[in-house]
């Protein structure tokens, strides 16, 4: 039983990633423009989500919760790092 | 067994209550590799904003529209993303190998030299396009910005390798010894890992190639 339920929550992130692909892709071939770019960001997003759920199965249950607190805590070191590097660099670069 | 309650506490890359003690050490060893996973992701990210920083960099070079192929990373995307679904198969099927018997074992092996396939599928359609960019006056030396594209998608590209030659180790290592503790715990890691290049992947192709592409 439990086998089985862990096999369709592979497929339905499978399916879910696919979906969240297909999207961008198939909006950057045919609309393109600001509005594509932020769909894409969404997508991105979503994407990493179903990933680390479905396929890494982080969660907010039994050790999985310590994994995902690592994850969201190195989420927030990299959000410093890159926000910053290109808020820095972007701002030198308007100076210049 | 019967107590689905205790058993959905060890969901996805982990070994269940059937392994015995190899499944306690399991928590902590796969603990530790998602920490060793995580400063390899600081890595990357700073590859990343060492990457949106040159964006403006073409130094007159080739730009993102005269040299990406959204048709071809539309394949290496599909390429990764199947082999995501593979390897977790072959975790599910390392979880029903408790017993070891061969006909899982079978399974276990088909599902990652399946993985092994898929990648494989992808570097390739990734070195010919790194070729062709080089061929198209989009070699790394070119420009900043193309400096730091080769870096950042070349970084992925050896992850890759890397993994596929760890995942070619572990189906020797399990076709000569078993599916034994320390194989076992090696799969989960491993597993940890690909699914983190495919993760590492999906920022790449939104922010590099479709981004440029827009």
């Amino acid at each position: 039983m439990e086998r089985t339920k862990e096999f369709h929550h592979y497929l339905i992130g499978f399916a879910l990633a696919t979906i969240l692909t297909i999207i961008p892709f198939t909006l950057v071939a045919t609309v393109g423009g600001a509005f594509s770019y932020a769909i894409l960001v969404v997508c991105a997003i979503l994407q990493l989500i179903v990933h680390l759920r479905f396929f890494l199965h982080l969660s907010y249950k039994g050790q999985q919760k310590e994994d995902l607190q690592l994850v969201m805590f190195t989420g927030f070191i990299l959000l410093i790092m890159i926000g910053g590097s290109i808020w820095v660099l972007g701002s030198l670069y308007s100076r210049m | 067994m019967s107590d689905s309650t205790t058993e959905s506490l060890h969901p996805g890359l982990n070994l269940g209550e059937e392994h015995g003690d190899d499944h306690l050490e399991a928590e902590t060893s796969v603990f530790g590799f998602w920490v060793f996973m995580m400063s390899d992701l600081v890595t990357f990210g700073m590859f990343f904003a060492v990457f949106a920083s040159s964006l403006g960099a073409l130094a007159g070079g080739p730009g993102p529209k005269e040299l990406f192929s959204l048709g071809s990373v539309a394949i290496q995307t599909a390429f990764l993303l199947t082999s995501s679904l593979t390897s977790g198969m072959a975790v599910l099927s390392l979880k029903q190998n408790h017993a070891g018997g061969k006909e899982s074992r079978k399974q276990l092996v088909f599902w990652l030299l399946l993985t092994v396939l898929l990648g494989c599928g992808f570097l390739y359609r990734e070195v010919a396009d790194f070729i062709d960019m080089a061929a198209n006056d989009g070699a790394p030396t070119r420009s900043g910005y193309l400096s730091a594209l080769w870096a950042l998608v070349g970084l992925h590209g050896i992850h890759v390798t890397g993994g596929i030659i760890w995942c070619l180790v572990i189906v020797g290592g399990v076709l000569v010894q078993g599916v034994n503790k320390g194989w076992k715990l090696t799969i989960l890691r491993w597993a940890v890992f690909w699914h983190f290049l495919d993760i590492v992947w999906i920022a790449i192709f939104s922010f590099v190639f479709l981004g440029g592409l827009l």
